[in-house]
């Protein structure tokens, strides 16, 4: 039941994205297509638990001063593998996300994840938060993604679903339209669970 | 404080030791991408040639064009924040530049990483060789090259390559406009 309520977590009651608002910076920059929306989603959930397991499993050996280092040298060594994983088998999604994979490592909700769950909890549960968090950042990032490319390009992944009827607003899939319907879509959201609490 | 320096040399191996292993996984697979991107990028900055040979002239790597006298170079040279690689395509006879296509860079997002958008590229498309000015306007003339709002290092610093390249390129060919 434990697990249960620790994965749950991520999904709804603190989305990294919608709740805790945090990784703003790849939440922001890569979701102007769904295609790198998803990518950055998943890579991130892949640190996310390969970080988390293995900090819940050394967690003990780690001395109290040194941890923020230690956690920053684990979550760098995944990121890198992932970034180079990307580059060998996912060259267009590599070229599409560029650097915003290394800047995975500063993504606050990894780190933060370690601080608050990993090194506190034992293995099982930090595998249930980290699948929870990164599930949750995951499809956060494809929702918001998706209302940017349909809005601003007319298409979901790559397909052209609106017709040349709709003039496509270039402004959805600049920064700024990122930060217009990412504040919707918060607003949107606090209204379901307030209306959830009555 | 023995502790703290141990645990953090201890994890500093292990994470290099897995990525070692990691980059010679991934090096050679990744290579191989980036020769496909090498031959895709020297047939769209040559317009008219439809196969290419390479060619080493005064120690620097060109690729001759089937027509035309067109050449290809692959150049590299500081950007703001690390190396910028690219592809450039001109006449060295007719001293007139094709189009540039940049490969590789660590620019910043959003702003310097605009160097491989149409816009700041197409600054280069059919442009004499010379000295070129960076302007933070429309170009009034050839020479100017229009700066990406927010990234004026950047784009100077691709102009800067360019010009660089296209003077290897008159020496290596002794010809000039």
């Amino acid at each position: 039941m434990q697990l249960l309520k620790d994965f749950k977590n991520g999904l709804w009651q603190e989305n990294p994205i919608f709740r805790l608002v945090i990784g703003m910076c790849p939440t922001l920059a890569v979701t102007n297509t769904v295609v790198n929306g998803l990518a950055m989603g998943i890579a991130t959930a892949f640190v996310l638990l390969a970080s988390e397991i293995v900090i819940s499993l050394i967690k003990k050996l780690i001395p109290n001063n040194v941890r923020i280092p230690s956690y920053i040298l684990i979550i760098a060594t995944f990121v890198t593998f992932v970034d180079y994983f990307l580059k060998a088998f996912f060259p267009a999604i590599a070229a599409s996300l560029s650097l915003f994979v290394p800047l995975i490592v500063v993504n606050c909700l990894i780190l933060g994840r370690q601080e608050a769950f990993a090194s506190r909890n034992p293995v099982h549960r930090s595998i249930a938060d980290a699948l929870g968090m990164g599930i949750g950042f995951t499809w956060a990032l494809v929702l918001l993604s998706t209302v940017r490319e349909l809005l601003g390009m007319g298409s979901i992944f790559g397909w052209q679903i609106l017709g040349s009827w709709y003039p496509p607003m270039i402004i959805m899939i600049l920064p700024a339209g990122a930060f217009i319907s990412l504040g919707i879509l918060i607003g949107i959201m606090n209204y379901i669970s307030r209306k959830g609490v009555r | 404080m023995k502790k703290l320096i141990l645990t953090l040399t201890i994890l500093g191996i292990v994470s290099a030791l897995s990525l070692a292993f990691v980059f010679e996984w991934t090096t050679p697979i990744i290579e191989k991408h980036q020769e496909v991107a090498r031959k895709e990028a020297i047939m769209a900055v040559l317009p008219n040639s439809d196969s290419y040979t390479e060619v080493v002239k005064d120690g620097t790597t060109f690729y001759e064009g089937n027509k035309d006298g067109e050449v290809a170079m692959l150049t590299s040279g500081g950007g703001f924040q690390g190396e910028i690689e690219l592809m450039l395509g001109a006449n060295p006879s007719q001293g007139k530049i094709f189009a540039i296509q940049v490969l590789n860079h660590q620019e910043t997002p959003g702003l310097g990483a605009y160097i491989t958008g149409e816009d700041y590229e197409s600054n280069f498309i059919d442009k004499p060789f010379g000295d070129y000015k960076v302007v933070k306007r429309p170009v009034s003339n050839p020479m100017e090259v229009e700066a990406i709002s927010g990234a004026t290092i950047s784009s100077t610093k691709v102009t800067n390559i360019i010009e660089e390249a296209i003077n290897k390129m008159e020496l290596a060919y002794g010809g000039g406009a």
